[in-house]
């Protein structure tokens, strides 16, 4: 743009002054980012041997050019070569701007699975594409498990809640393709609606590091990406097709890519998913079938200047839960639990009959940036979501096919960010979040809402930076403050009301009056700051440490806040309380990475000290009409957690491997000095991995996965008395189920069928001894024991 | 050449904010567009949900065939229903030896006016219904009348018995309301079934027998 004006004055001159070949052509190449002298860059004049290279000061020139158009190509080590036209009239000065730092700018754009780390200083590892894929057919929250002090809190076993070091729920963000996922995760039961088909690599951050991402990660992130854009004419895809004897599963995902040297890019992926009732070593679960209905597709232009990017994603999937699960009263549960088998075993059935959950997420985006010469780079983003989540209860009579619960979630976010990265030694990060959501929760399914209607406005301003001191050592801090307010409108029992003691303390919210309720207006403002700061040190060749301190905050949900009545799929009375304060925690953490050739040890150790943790926990029984139901109760109190993961990695020989994953956490409340609920106990899981590359790529690992039984618990039994005959009976809802071993082998080998078509053939066996087991952290497992023996096949192609 | 470079400067800036200017408005008219048609819904305020066959007040009243005065009322109100807490109250004992009748009162107190529950909704649906019964340290015995409504299932609905009270005693009575269950069995009277769910499980303790 710069010398347009320059090449038409100059042009303009031509034509009075004819040919001319004393022409003297001064050039200066800059680098775009910071305006510094690119020294010793490469000018070609194409077609002629003139060649030249960059002074100190980036000039260079030419003498006894002809007047004449001349493409000239300049190069320099790490960046990427440019060729531009020129147009030589008289003496001729011109500016060159090229890009050296691609990579430290986070514009690596080399190849489409290269990976960049979202932080400097958190706890953060990384999944990639290879490692993904072999999850085609599970979901995210199974894969996130390969990194150690990862776990999940399940529901059966299609629906996988991710957990960080024993933190879940609405203390985990996740991002998919730099969209926080708005998707009711407050539900325990709630997996989050993410195709792990469309992810291409996955980062995890321990804690709250990346604080442009929110400041309400107190256990920590989740990114989730789809493919890097490369500068390419190309157009190459992937097809996974795959099949699981456990289930009789099936499934196949697709995904096409074009790309354009100029930056176009455009990409569409599909994914399908079956299957029918899982089994355990002895018996059908019954009615845990899955369907699922993934598409995505992204357009845009992506140049290092500037670019665009339009994004959409449907995720529609229908779950089925374990049928026995449906329980009644105390008794039933009782009962369930010490029979040692579902009540319900039929045969096997691919269909979903309730209990079972059909959610439909919508997630649509675009954003915009430039980047500015010498300042840095703009961005700017706009996404909407549409979740809408059934649950379908067992019913009776009209109402069997209208769902218990209907709520549809809306999101609107507007995010601005502008990244000051001039100086690469002392980069400057900041932004805006401005989002708006709308929950409303649909009267016709007959049974009081859960979760009440409600609007919510959440601002956020953050600044983050980062500096270099010097080769070794890298700083970087971050400050947020964000603004929730949460508007509800909410319809009360009367009885509930002051059993509560609202009557006390919110009568002014109460907008209207009928026969038996109260319909409430609560509005709750939440103010939230949040910090962070770290330190990378490496100390030489082999040693490397990270120190990092984090402040979260999270105000309570909706479901903490007001969740009343009878959740039927669980069978228990929830309760939140409208009293509660937001959750403040305070972590800080250590990583020692010690690498050599041949050995590879990262250390990671954290304490997280959580003030007003909020968690739902069994705390008595509610006697009704119907029998005694399990009353479960949000309750706030302190609490810390803390714990060391351990990931080594040892090359035995150049083909065989030993990979060891360790986790160990303890959780404690404060103020009852209690153990906290649902905290994974020690778990180790150890690799052993032959690779060939000679036999087309070949490997074979076994890992076992041991699991320890929890034995620090809260002990939440509590007596139900029989009314009738007066016998009083223990509900043993706390003790943790037994140890346990598992061994996994999985096989896998790639061929080469063309020049790009690659085919790789894997072959798996889950659970190789067809051990039953029961984990502590799946809901199911008061019912049923956990999956037998799973064969698996997959085929995948790349093209 | 200084002129020039303004001019360019100038010529870029210009250039961007442009596009930033046309990407931030396109931005906030997407923003409104979609926010406008997903909140018009909502400036209402919700809708109350009011349960369906809901069940606020039973009352077991037993009255002796032979004298009409000698009644016994075991009654239960849950002015929330099924879901909510409950009060039992009985008044009256049953004399040793006599013979008594059992009707039948459920009702919706929460609705204006009240609901009867048993001869709108569960009499004209019975064949999805059934009635337990069951009693503990007190000497009553139940069977079902010869012309109690057909239940599930093939057996008496159970809303017509006959209840014998037997020597002096005193214990607890039961009953239950099933929904749609898979089987149900009255060759003995009290009642047996599988499968379902409870409408109602109402324990009264401390019914005498003098």
């Amino acid at each position: 743009m710069k010398n347009i004006y320059l090449i038409l004055f100059v042009l303009f001159s031509g034509f009075i002054y004819g040919q001319n070949c004393k022409s003297i052509f001064i050039g200066e190449v800059l680098d775009f980012h910071d305006k510094k002298p690119l020294i010793n860059a490469t000018i070609k004049l194409v077609g002629t041997n003139k060649i030249t290279i960059a002074d100190e000061k980036g000039k260079f020139t030419f003498k006894d050019l002809c007047d004449q158009t001349y493409n000239i190509e300049v190069s320099h080590i790490g960046c990427e070569t440019k060729r531009i036209a020129v147009l030589i009239n008289g003496d001729t000065y011109i500016k060159i701007n090229l890009e050296h730092h691609i990579e430290e700018l986070n514009e690596v754009t080399l190849s489409s699975d290269s990976f960049i780390k979202k932080t400097k200083t958190g706890q953060e590892s990384i999944i990639k594409t290879k490692d993904l894929e072999r999850f085609s057919a599970a979901s995210l929250g199974d894969a996130l498990q390969q990194i150690s002090g990862v776990s999940s809190i399940n529901t059966g076993n299609t629906i996988v809640k991710p957990m960080i070091n024993g933190l879940h729920s609405s203390r985990i963000l996740i991002l998919n393709n730099n969209v926080r996922l708005q998707d009711q995760e407050w539900g325990i039961e709630h997996a989050p609606n993410i195709d792990i088909n469309s992810a291409n690599q996955i980062s995890v951050i321990k804690g709250s590091g990346s604080l442009a991402y929110g400041g309400d990660a107190i256990g920590g992130v989740v990114v989730v990406n789809p493919n890097n854009i490369i500068l390419k004419d190309t157009l190459y895809g992937r097809t996974i097709i795959g099949g699981q004897i456990n289930g009789r599963g099936y499934h196949i995902s697709s995904t096409l890519n074009k790309n354009y040297k100029s930056g176009w890019f455009a990409q569409i992926q599909g994914s399908y998913k079956k299957n029918g009732d899982f089994k355990t070593p002895d018996y059908n679960l019954t009615n845990t079938g899955l369907n699922s209905v993934g598409l995505a597709a992204r357009l845009g232009k992506k140049k290092f200047e500037s670019g665009f990017e339009l994004y959409y994603s449907y995720l529609n999937s229908e779950i089925g839960i374990l049928g026995a699960s449906h329980i009644g009263s105390a008794f039933d549960l009782e009962r369930a639990i010490n029979l040692g088998q579902p009540i319900l075993i039929e045969d096997f059935s691919y269909s979903i009959n309730v209990p079972k959950q059909k959610i439909t997420h919508h997630l649509a985006k675009a954003n915009y940036y430039k980047r500015f010469q010498n300042f840095g780079k703009i961005s700017l983003q706009y996404d909407y979501q549409n979740n809408q989540r059934f649950e379908f209860d067992v019913r009776i009579g009209d109402r069997k096919n209208i769902p218990a619960v209907d709520l549809t979630l809306q999101t609107h976010t507007l995010l601005a960010d502008v990244n000051l990265d001039a100086n690469l030694d002392r980069k400057v990060d900041f932004g805006f979040m401005a989002r708006y959501q709308d929950n409303f929760a649909n009267p016709d399914t007959g049974v009081r809402r859960l979760i009440p209607d409600y609007t919510k406005y959440d601002f956020g301003v953050y600044t983050a930076t980062e500096w270099r001191v010097h080769d070794a050592i890298v700083l970087d801090a971050g400050l947020r403050y964000d603004f929730n307010r949460m508007d509800a409108k909410k319809f009360y029992r009367k009885s509930r009301w002051e059993e509560r003691g609202y009557n006390v303390d919110f009568s002014d919210i109460i907008i209207e009056e009928t026969n038996t309720q109260f319909l409430t207006n609560p509005v709750f403002d939440y103010h939230n700051i949040s910090a962070s700061v770290g330190v990378k040190y490496r100390l030489n060749e082999k040693n490397q440490i990270i120190l990092n301190y984090n402040l979260a905050s999270r105000p309570p949900n909706a479901s903490e806040l007001f969740s009343d009545g009878l959740h039927h799929s669980a069978a228990r009375f929830e309760l939140g309380n409208l009293r509660f304060n937001k959750e403040v925690a305070n972590r800080i953490s250590a990583s020692h990475t010690y690498t050599t050739s041949k050995f590879n040890v990262i250390t990671e150790v954290f304490y997280n000290k959580i003030k007003d943790y909020i968690y739902l926990r069994p705390l008595d029984f509610i006697l009704t009409t119907r029998g005694p139901f399990p009353l479960w109760s949000y309750q706030q109190t302190n609490a810390n957690l803390f714990g060391i993961d351990l990931t080594a990695t040892y090359k035995i020989t150049n083909a065989l491997q030993w990979q060891n994953k360790t986790a160990f956490i303890k959780g404690y409340d404060l103020d009852t000095n209690l153990p906290l609920i649902d905290i994974p106990s020690f778990n180790t899981t150890n690799e052993i991995k032959y690779s060939k590359e000679a036999w087309h790529n070949f490997s074979a690992s076994l890992k076992s996965d041991w699991v320890l039984e929890q034995n620090e618990f809260p002990d939440f039994n509590f007596e139900v008395e029989n009314e009738l005959n007066g016998e009083m009976t223990t509900i043993d809802i706390s003790s943790p189920p037994p140890a346990y071993h598992l061994l996994h082998f999985y096989s896998e080998v790639t061929f080469p069928l063309h020049k790009k078509t690659r085919l790789n053939i894997g072959v798996g066996i889950n659970n190789l001894l067809d051990t039953s087991y029961r984990n502590y952290l799946n809901r199911m497992r008061y019912f049923a024991d956990d999956l037998g023996r799973n064969i698996t096949l997959q085929v995948k192609l790349n093209y | 050449m200084n002129t020039t470079k303004t001019i360019n400067i100038n010529y870029l800036n210009l250039n961007s904010m442009k596009t930033s200017k046309f990407f931030i408005s396109a931005l906030f008219c997407l923003t409104l567009i979609t926010s406008f048609t997903s909140c018009s819904s909502d400036d209402n305020d919700p809708k109350e949900v009011v349960e369906e066959e809901l069940i606020t007040d039973v009352t077991l009243t037993f009255t002796n065939t032979t004298d009409n005065t000698d009644t016994v009322v075991l009654a239960s109100i849950a002015p929330d229903g099924q879901d909510g807490a409950s009060t039992e109250t009985i008044t009256g004992t049953f004399t040793a030896g006599a013979t008594y009748s059992l009707g039948l009162v459920l009702t919706n107190e929460s609705e204006d006016p009240a609901d009867d529950v048993l001869n709108d909704d569960i009499i004209p649906e019975a064949d999805e219904h059934f009635f337990k019964y069951a009693v503990s340290g007190i000497g009553l015995t139940m069977t079902r009348d010869s012309d109690d409504t057909d239940g599930a299932e093939g057996s008496k609905l159970g809303v017509k018995t006959t209840w014998v009270a037997g020597a002096a005693s005193s214990g607890n009575v039961q009953i239950a309301l099933i929904h749609e269950p898979q089987t149900t069995d009255d060759s003995d009277a009290w009642g047996t079934s599988t499968g379902g769910s409870e409408d109602l499980n109402i324990t009264f303790s401390g019914v005498e027998i003098e």
